[in-house]
């Protein structure tokens, strides 16, 4: 009986601290484990304690890539605690900022992160030496959607402008003007990283996932909706824990989750796409059709190209916002804490961020629970990653250890912000 | 070559994680005593940016820490106009694109410019929340005196410069 071994002790092209452990016996698959080892940062327990009001600075800090996700999370969360609502251009402006936040990641996944492993190169930046064009204009798009978070943010990283009820400052609608013109561009380098993409030699493999997103009656959703599968879930957010769970695993720091009757689900564009084809605009859906792809994609690579037309949708979106923009009277709405239990659940770009917090009368947080995307995304990670290997069994061990790499990165995942380390063991036995 | 007018000093790096806080101590510090003409930044998180940063100028000086490869508190100055970061030079970066990756792709894109100057001082711990140690803060004040010297010379090149001109 013969093991062996594969390392790969530095991949630089995911967020955070993990490794992989394939164990093959008999030829076979028998176990994949995505080990993140990193240490919890008690977030949660940070936030005991503290003021609602300081809650949107202290969440932001947990990504330096979505804040936006978390903060808009948060906020939603603490005026559904308190019985308020965010109406009219606040909203359009939440809206907004979470264009910006999609444009920004995406681009820096699609074209920098991931756009190597389909072209053969170890990194984007060997790869600009040949692409040069393509990596200038991925580089346009997320400063495009940089902008847009600086000025309504404040700054681009960790935004400081957000606050529960609205804003500490709305724009004016002449600091729009500008941005719009950037993003007239971007929504056109948006259009050929999809044509670009699309051109991609995609390994012909697809899963029969559970997604799950957020599902709004008229949008797209962003920031509002009811959580939905398409196996059959329709629920309120208030909800997520009759259908879901998080369960602690020996080999991961992040919490794992799962549908409580069935296991792994998805969560992220190819489940918001699968879910809301019919909320995208028709000259979307019409490039989605360009770019080979019909209203359900299950191909996890071909998530780049989900990735890039909600690139093209975000710049299209914040256009309509910007252009229907007139400042509201007041930069929030007023909040009167109270004894309560509120919850949020945002489309980070990643997936549903789904976050609950229970409020002393003063608004002093008791308790806080944030679920990021990525946690639950690990079981299917895990799952792809055993039928990929499974399906490159015959190849050499090097080619193995590619297309595990890629199949994480099909998922942009965000473990942490804290380091980028992957150690993947082939154990044969 | 053409002298530099315009200069710009960016400290990299996360202030709250220890040694990794070198590159912001030392842009503070240049802050108050450079001349207003020479913009000082600091960076944190993902250095894509920096490409944007330096568009406007024609010489930037870099301070970042770097892993430890012997002895924490040992300053390194590379001058990039001759070729690429040494590869025993590892600055360290949270995230997917440090210094190192926005310098090297600045590079493969045909935008960096013809003077890059990085000041990397070899750290010992990046722990977030911990204190910086003490042999690392020490080389704030030198670093500093070095590239206020050094920008002082530019200026006199590029005064040169223009003279005969």
């Amino acid at each position: 009986m013969a093991t062996k071994t594969i390392r790969v002790d530095y991949l630089a092209r995911i967020e955070g601290e993990g490794a992989l452990d394939l164990e093959v016996s008999d030829g076979r698959v028998t176990s994949a484990q995505l080990r993140i080892f990193e240490p919890p940062r008690f977030f949660e327990a940070f936030l005991r304690g503290r003021s609602y009001l300081e809650t949107p600075d202290i969440v932001a800090r947990i990504c330096g890539i979505c804040p936006i996700a978390y903060q808009m999370s948060a906020v939603h969360a603490i005026e559904n605690a308190f019985g308020a609502s965010v109406g009219g251009q606040l909203r359009a402006l939440r809206r907004l900022i979470y264009c910006g936040e999609w444009i920004e990641s995406h681009a820096l996944h699609v074209v920098m992160l991931h756009a190597p492993d389909f072209l053969g190169y170890p990194d984007g930046i060997r790869m600009a030496r040949d692409h040069g064009d393509a990596v200038r204009n991925g580089l346009a798009l997320k400063k495009a959607g940089n902008e847009l978070i600086r000025v309504l943010g404040g700054r681009e990283i960790h935004p400081v402008n957000v606050k529960p009820g609205g804003f500490h400052r709305v724009s004016h609608p002449r600091e729009l003007l500008p941005v719009a013109e950037i993003l007239k561009r971007a929504s056109e380098l948006a259009r050929d990283l999809v044509r670009w993409v699309a051109t991609f030699p995609f390994p012909d493999f697809t899963s029969n996932y559970e997604f799950v997103a957020l599902r709004h009656p008229d949008e797209y959703p962003f920031n509002e909706g009811r959580l939905v599968s398409n196996r059959g879930i329709d629920v309120d957010i208030r909800d997520y824990d009759g259908e879901f769970e998080e369960r602690h695993v020996a080999h991961s720091t992040a919490l794992h989750s799962v549908v409580k009757r069935r296991g792994a689900y998805l969560v992220g564009p190819l489940a918001r796409y699968a879910l809301n084809f019919d909320r995208l605009p028709p000259p979307i859906q019409a490039l989605a059709g360009e770019a080979g792809l019909g209203p359900v994609c299950r191909n996890p690579f071909q998530s780049i190209i989900v990735r890039a037309l909600e690139i093209v949708y975000a710049c299209e979106e914040a256009l309509r916002l910007i252009a229907g923009y007139e400042p509201p009277d007041a930069a929030s709405v007023p909040l009167t804490p109270r004894t309560s239990t509120g919850f949020g659940c945002t489309e980070a770009p990643r997936g549903i961020c789904w976050h609950r917090y229970d409020f002393e009368a003063d608004g002093t947080i008791r308790t806080a629970r944030i679920v990021p995307p990525t946690s639950q995304n690990q079981p299917s990670i895990e799952a792809d990653l055993a039928a990929v290997a499974t399906a490159f069994l015959d190849q050499p061990d090097e080619t193995i250890r590619d297309r595990c790499e890629q199949s994480i990165r099909n998922y942009d995942p965000c473990i942490s912000c804290s380091a980028h380390f992957l150690k993947l063991s082939v154990h044969r036995t | 070559m053409t002298a530099p007018h315009k200069i710009l000093v960016i400290g990299a790096g996360n202030p709250d994680r220890a040694d990794d806080g070198i590159g912001a101590m030392v842009a503070r510090r240049l802050g108050q005593l450079l001349p207003a003409d020479v913009a000082v930044l600091t960076r944190s998180g993902d250095m894509l940016s920096l490409i944007d940063d330096w568009a406007a100028f024609d010489a930037v000086f870099c301070i970042d820490a770097a892993a430890p490869i012997g002895a924490p508190g040992r300053v390194h100055r590379i001058d990039l106009t001759a070729g690429a970061l040494p590869r025993e030079i590892a600055l360290t970066s949270s995230h997917a694109f440090g210094l190192a990756e926005a310098i090297e792709l600045a590079q493969a894109l045909g935008l960096a410019l013809p003077r890059i100057i990085v000041y990397a001082v070899e750290g010992r711990c990046f722990d977030a929340g911990a204190a910086m140690a003490p042999e690392v803060a020490a080389t704030a004040g030198a670093i500093a005196d070095r590239i206020i010297a050094e920008i002082a010379t530019l200026r006199q090149e590029a005064g040169e410069v223009a003279s005969h001109a």
